[in-house]
């Protein structure tokens, strides 16, 4: 029997929306693939494309980054910030090689764990779909 | 160098029954710096904490990472215990192994591998931690309750009577909640009210409570302890201060609207308290903008105020309120063009209200009755005003004026005042002696009338003191059509011959008359023709029908009494013969582009000529200004009148003015009316020297929303005519004008868009003089130090299942209407009624779980109250009639947990005889003045049909309008419900996740009433055990700037929500980025916006951040 793939994922979680809908989801016993790796940061609006970079550069084969609803942002508007940092980044990531399907943008509340495990368990899939990351890319 | 020691928890087999712990603990060992690792079953545990102090001592540690449950449950527990071994707090990090890992996955090897990875990057990042060191700031005790249903008065109260002030913020009018809507509480049966009104009073009496009805929060700004909180205290239009409650202003009230507290089954006023042991007791005056119709009148008339007051048989006060606003009631409620009644709203639901004939009726009224003479307004000002031209303009302008207080004087060139009032309108349509008391009415106000006083020079008036002029001198001549034998004798001009027949000449006209134009003049002059004995009369217009700018129901009059209308026909000459008039040659046109005005343009059809054979025309193609009759220097359009500025009405000569026909060419009296009012204001403010152009034009803002639920079609009153026949050969008047009753029905038809009406009835009666029907809203600021949101629950609308027959069957009702029915303060004084009929249902079913565990409507929530009040309903049917039968259809029966819950069911059942069948509804519908409700009994396995007088539906519970909106302005978490977020469901459950923010009952989840109290009372606590200290530790985790990397470009001062960051001088000169640390709240913005690196976050640095990416995979 053939060895499914398995992706790595880097997961920034806001921690007060998504981190916490993280935690629900793992309160509520909902199970995901176990691939994905959290690091929790204030707010969406914190994530550095610098990190994105670099976890890639770590080997990542996927990054989610993920904050509150847009309008529920705990500091009122970091998601804004970083829905726009990483369209663009998203955008310029096909140019490095890397398809920009492996990193994703997403917003889920502290209550929806369920949410939650969705995105991780589609995440996951999509990544195997996609393979492993070409040997040109960073 | 970092020394590091590892915790593992087992968390019984929480964690350890998926993870590897013997595993994980040899991996930690062999990570970097790690000088030791254990684990714990329960490390959160005294024993476990002990545990961490002893090796911290013994291994001289310096960092520690716990592999246990989320941060947000534990990290603050063991920062304590590291603090407690003499370590700074913040030299821990945890990882998250149990909701992040032993909860989420299954397969224990990779559990296993995913918490070493866990605890490797907890490892990796811990070793950057530094010492961090919280800072004390002091906090404000004070208290923001937002939300006066129980919870928020029980939190209020508690927190009040420990001594510290709290601001009551309630949106509604009075507090009070859902619960003031209940008329018996389960299973205890109390009254309601008689448990809440006293607490309600306490409120209002408490000296530490400052309660602010009727306001919402607009804004919040802050941290815990020192929030800043903005309140929009609505628009009450009365003095809250000043109010005695004593409600006069409701009893003359002419609006009546659905009272909103007794949901949709009563009927309240516009000035009004929801229920009578409202607190506070204070009026609100219930104001939703400017009516449609009362937007549409050009000069504002307030038609809704008069209607309302007709509708209440008050004519002579309705007719004050047109002359609050003009003093011509009688004219315009005769010959006005009526753009309001274009705009009104009921027009939407059948026909437009007949606002025209109700104004001409209040003031026939008055005619008939006899007018007292009014009070002529006290002189105030010295400044003299001339008023040249005594049409509608320049008599709207004095009659503005004089009121104001200046001495005005109008100057007429004609015999008689009224100018084309007089002049231009034929008897039939507005007799002279409605005119004459029209215009005696303004005499009376002290505005003195010059008649045949022409004014060809506006130096000489200034010369004789007068302070400013207007110019009403209107559009009198006729235009020309340019046609050869315009001049020939039997051409008249329409009004030239209209003006002799008012004046009282004998004028004759012959047997055939053609009358060119399509306007009121061309229809005024062919009806006036017939009158006089014309045998035929054809009015020959260019255009087609639609294009006929004369007024709809005068064109159909004038076909009515035999005038024929040749349509896209235009005169090409005047033939005569032998020096008289034979007939016209026409040409017929046809409809090409749209020209300037919007309409299309005619254009001739070549080679269509025919003559009519006519004894006189009469011309009525347009009006023009009496130039030679204009003072001179004034300067002109291109079209020919009077050149003003817009919005002023200014001429090019300082001090004069100019409005109506003469600007704006012919157009009709409400527009001359209310061109004469904007100049007086402009007159009155360049007397007084004021700014003539500020905040105008004034646009009025026009009311939103109308309801029009429930709203039965009813057709407009028509107006009764003099018969065709009897029109011939008089002058009589053609509408005869609705009588009392007629008019009363037709204003009740009203939709009071606006709800108050502006009649200023109530002002009349208060004699507190506490309404101010101008003030507007208010924003206030509170500081406060905690805030407690209780902004509680709404039932859902049963109107929106019409599977059940809700807002189908009007004997399909909603729980809260059965509530407000069996309350003896109620609509109906306690009587339950079939809302159809009147009549006391026998039989009456009620369906449980409607809206509520129900996925489609997107609340799969039990609301867990409508099991226990189904019971009590039924309890309460038998009590108040012993021969209702009730039936509760149910899914499931919830008595959740509560005291006395269960007993209190089956005394429904047993006591009450309600039978109870589980099981779901199919189908209601009507038949032979039932209800059928046909559904399922499950436990017979057999269809149920029941015929029923009432059908009860128990909507489930939802969040308060706006409650997201809410969460948003106070930035706390709320789920897809709308339903307020506690910090931990168990654990914190009247905590949010923001320091210093409180929730308290059925915001969070339905809850019944001693939850609720229960809630408002632990929130009060908290509230309270935060009061205990003086001073607040605030999270040290701010940003921090890197003097010499910054580079003063600033990004991270525009990227700052807070505003927490400011450019700061260095001592060499440069400028660089500050951090304001009692502002900045961490959220890290300013770190991703910085590009050279300089702005770094303690707690989140990039170095901790990477080091976590760079521990992993390797």
């Amino acid at each position: 029997m053939a060895v499914e793939y398995q992706p790595r994922m880097v997961g920034f979680l806001c921690n007060w929306c998504s981190y916490a809908g993280a935690d629900m989801a793992g309160t509520s016993r909902m199970t995901y693939p176990p691939n994905i790796r959290i690091i929790r940061v204030p707010c969406s609006g914190r994530v550095d494309p610098l990190l994105v970079m670099k976890s890639f550069e770590q080997g990542a084969d996927g990054v989610l980054v993920s904050g509150c609803h847009p309008g529920d942002c705990h500091y009122t508007e970091g998601n804004y910030h970083a829905r726009r940092r990483f369209a663009l980044l998203r955008s310029l990531l096909d140019f490095l090689g890397i398809e920009k399907e492996r990193l994703r943008v997403e917003w889920v509340s502290a209550s929806e764990g369920g949410r939650f495990k969705e995105l991780v368990s589609s995440f996951t899939e999509e990544l195997q779909r996609l393979g492993p990351r070409s040997e040109v890319s960073p | 160098m970092a020394r590091i020691g590892v915790f593992i928890c087992h968390c019984g087999t929480n964690i350890a029954g998926t993870v590897n712990i013997p595993e994980v603990v040899e991996a930690a060992k062999k990570m970097p710096q790690v000088v030791y690792a254990e684990d714990n079953r329960f490390t959160c545990s005294e024993p476990g904490q002990a545990s961490i102090r002893e090796a911290i001592k013994e291994y001289q540690l310096n960092r520690v990472v716990i592999g246990a449950c989320s941060p947000r449950m534990h990290e603050s527990t063991f920062r304590r215990t590291l603090a407690e071994a003499g370590l700074n707090p913040y030299l821990l990090e945890m990882g998250n192994i149990r909701e992040h890992c032993s909860w989420a996955h299954t397969d224990k090897g990779a559990a296993t591998e995913k918490a070493i990875d866990l605890l490797k990057m907890a490892v990796a990042r811990v070793a950057w931690h530094e010492p961090l060191f919280p800072r004390q700031t002091g906090l404000t005790k004070r208290a923001l309750v937002i939300g006066g249903g129980i919870a928020g008065i029980q939190a209020s109260l508690d927190i009040a009577d420990a001594g510290y002030e709290v601001v009551l913020v309630e949106r509604e009018p009075s507090i009070g909640g859902r619960m003031a809507q209940l008329d018996k509480t389960f299973p205890t049966l109390d009254c309601s009210a008689c448990i809440l009104t006293p607490r309600m009073t306490q409120v209002g009496q408490h000296p530490n409570i400052k309660l602010l009805s009727y306001s919402e929060l607009d804004e919040v700004s802050g941290y815990v302890g020192n929030f800043k909180v903005k309140i929009r205290r609505k628009a009450r239009y009365i003095d809250e201060t000043k109010c005695t409650g004593c409600g006069e202003c409701a009893t003359v009230c002419p609006v009546e609207v659905e009272s909103e507290f007794n949901e949709g089954l009563g009927k309240r006023k516009a000035a009004y308290i929801p229920f009578p042991q409202a607190v506070p007791n204070k009026y609100v005056i219930d104001k939703r903008g400017y009516p449609p119709c009362r937007v549409a009148c050009p000069a504002g008339v307030n038609a809704q105020g008069y209607v309302a007051l007709i509708s209440q048989g008050k004519f002579k006060e309705a007719l004050e309120v047109v002359r609050r606003t003009m003093p011509f009631p009688a004219v315009c409620g005769r010959v006005c063009n009526h753009p309001c009644e274009l705009d009104c709203e009921r027009g939407t639901v059948d026909e437009p209200i007949a606002i025209r004939a109700l104004k001409r009726f209040i003031a026939d009224y008055e005619l008939k009755a006899g007018r007292e003479k009014p009070t002529p307004p006290s002189r105030t000002k010295e400044e003299k005003v001339a008023i040249i031209g005594s049409g509608p303009a320049g008599l709207a302008c004095a009659y503005d004026l004089v009121r104001e207080g200046y001495p005005v004087t109008v100057f007429e060139a004609l015999p008689q005042p009224g100018g084309l009032l007089r002049y231009g309108i034929p008897e039939y349509r507005l007799p002279q002696e409605v005119l004459d008391d029209e215009i005696k009415y303004i005499q009376e106000m002290g505005v003195e009338i010059r008649t045949n006083s022409p004014v060809k020079d506006l130096g000489q008036i200034f010369n004789q003191g007068y302070g400013a002029i207007f110019l009403g001198t209107g559009a009198p001549t006729s235009q020309k059509m340019g046609i050869p034998g315009e001049d020939a004798p039997g051409v008249r001009h329409a009004l030239d011959f209209l003006r002799r027949v008012n004046a009282g000449e004998k004028v004759t006209v012959g047997d055939r008359v053609a009358v060119i134009g399509g306007g009121n003049a061309a229809i005024d002059a062919s009806r006036v023709a017939l009158r006089l004995g014309a045998k035929e009369v054809f009015i020959v217009y260019r255009r087609s029908r639609a294009e006929m700018p004369a007024q709809k129901t005068e064109i159909e009059e004038a076909e009515r009494e035999g005038v024929k209308i040749n349509l896209l026909a235009a005169p090409t000459k005047v033939l005569t013969r032998d020096g008289k008039l034979t007939g016209i040659e026409c040409i017929r046109m046809e409809l090409g582009e749209p020209d300037a005005s919007g309409r299309r343009r005619p254009i001739p059809v070549k080679g269509s000529e025919f003559t009519m054979d006519v004894d006189n025309v009469i011309i009525a193609v347009g009006q023009a200004l009496d130039k030679e009759a204009l003072p001179k220097d004034l300067a002109y359009t291109a079209w020919g009148t009077l050149q003003v500025e817009q919005t002023t009405l200014q001429t090019n000569i300082d001090g004069v003015f100019a409005g109506g026909d003469a600007v704006s060419g012919p157009a009709g009296v409400i527009e001359a009316i209310a061109a004469g009012k904007e100049a007086a204001i402009s007159i009155d403010r360049y007397l007084r020297g004021l700014d003539l152009a500020e905040g105008r034009p004034q646009a009025l803002k026009k009311v939103e929303k109308v309801s029009k639920e429930g709203v039965e079609t009813k057709p407009r009153k028509s107006m009764p005519l003099l018969d065709v026949g009897k029109r011939g050969g008089s002058l009589a008047e053609v509408e005869l004008g609705f009588d009392e009753k007629t008019a009363i029905e037709e204003a009740n038809r009203c939709l009071s868009c606006a709800v108050c009406s502006d009649c200023r009835e109530c002002e009349k009666v208060c004699e507190a003089e506490a309404i101010y029907h101008e003030r507007g809203e208010e924003l206030i600021e509170e500081e406060v130090g905690a805030i407690i949101v209780a902004s509680g629950v709404k039932p859902l609308d049963h109107t929106l299942f019409p599977e059940y027959g809700g807002g189908k069957y009007a004997d399909v009702i909603g729980a809260l209407q059965l509530e407000r029915m069996m309350s003896a303060a109620g609509p109906t004084g306690g009587e339950v009624l079939r809302p159809s009929n009147g009549a006391h249902p026998k039989t009456v079913v009620f369906i449980s779980c409607v809206g509520s565990r129900d996925e489609r409507t997107g609340k799969d929530y039990c609301s867990r109250v409508c099991c226990m009040y189904m019971a009590k309903h039924a309890i309460l049917l038998k009590e108040h009639d012993p021969e209702t039968q009730s039936y509760i259809f149910y899914t499931d029966l919830r008595g959740p947990g509560g005291k006395m819950f269960e007993q209190f069911m089956w005394r429904a059942e047993r006591k009450a005889g309600a039978i109870y069948l589980r099981g779901r509804i199919s189908d209601v519908y009507q038949k032979d003045g039932r209800l059928m409700v046909s559904g399922e009994d499950q436990e017979r396995n057999e269809p149920v049909e029941i015929a029923a007088d009432l059908v009860v539906l128990a909507t489930g519970l939802m969040p308060s309008d706006g409650a997201a909106e809410l969460a948003r302005t106070l930035n706390i978490s709320y789920d897809v419900k709308n339903f307020m977020l506690e910090a931990h469901p168990k654990l914190r459950p009247v905590e949010t996740n923001t320091d210093g923010i409180f929730l308290a009952g059925a915001a969070v989840a339905p809850f019944d009433i001693p939850e609720c109290v229960a809630q408002g009372g632990g929130a009060a606590a908290k509230v309270l055990s935060l009061f205990g200290h003086d001073t607040i530790t605030t999270e040290p985790t701010t940003a921090m700037v890197d003097a010499l990397r910054c580079i003063g470009c600033l990004l991270c001062t525009q990227v700052c929500p807070f505003s927490a960051i400011d450019p700061e001088l260095t001592r060499d000169g440069r400028t660089i980025a500050a951090i304001n640390e009692t502002l900045c709240k961490g959220c890290g913005l300013c770190v991703a916006a910085c590009r050279p690196g300089a702005v770094n976050l303690r707690g989140f640095s990039d170095q901790q951040l990477l080091a976590e990416v760079k521990s992993l995979w390797q």
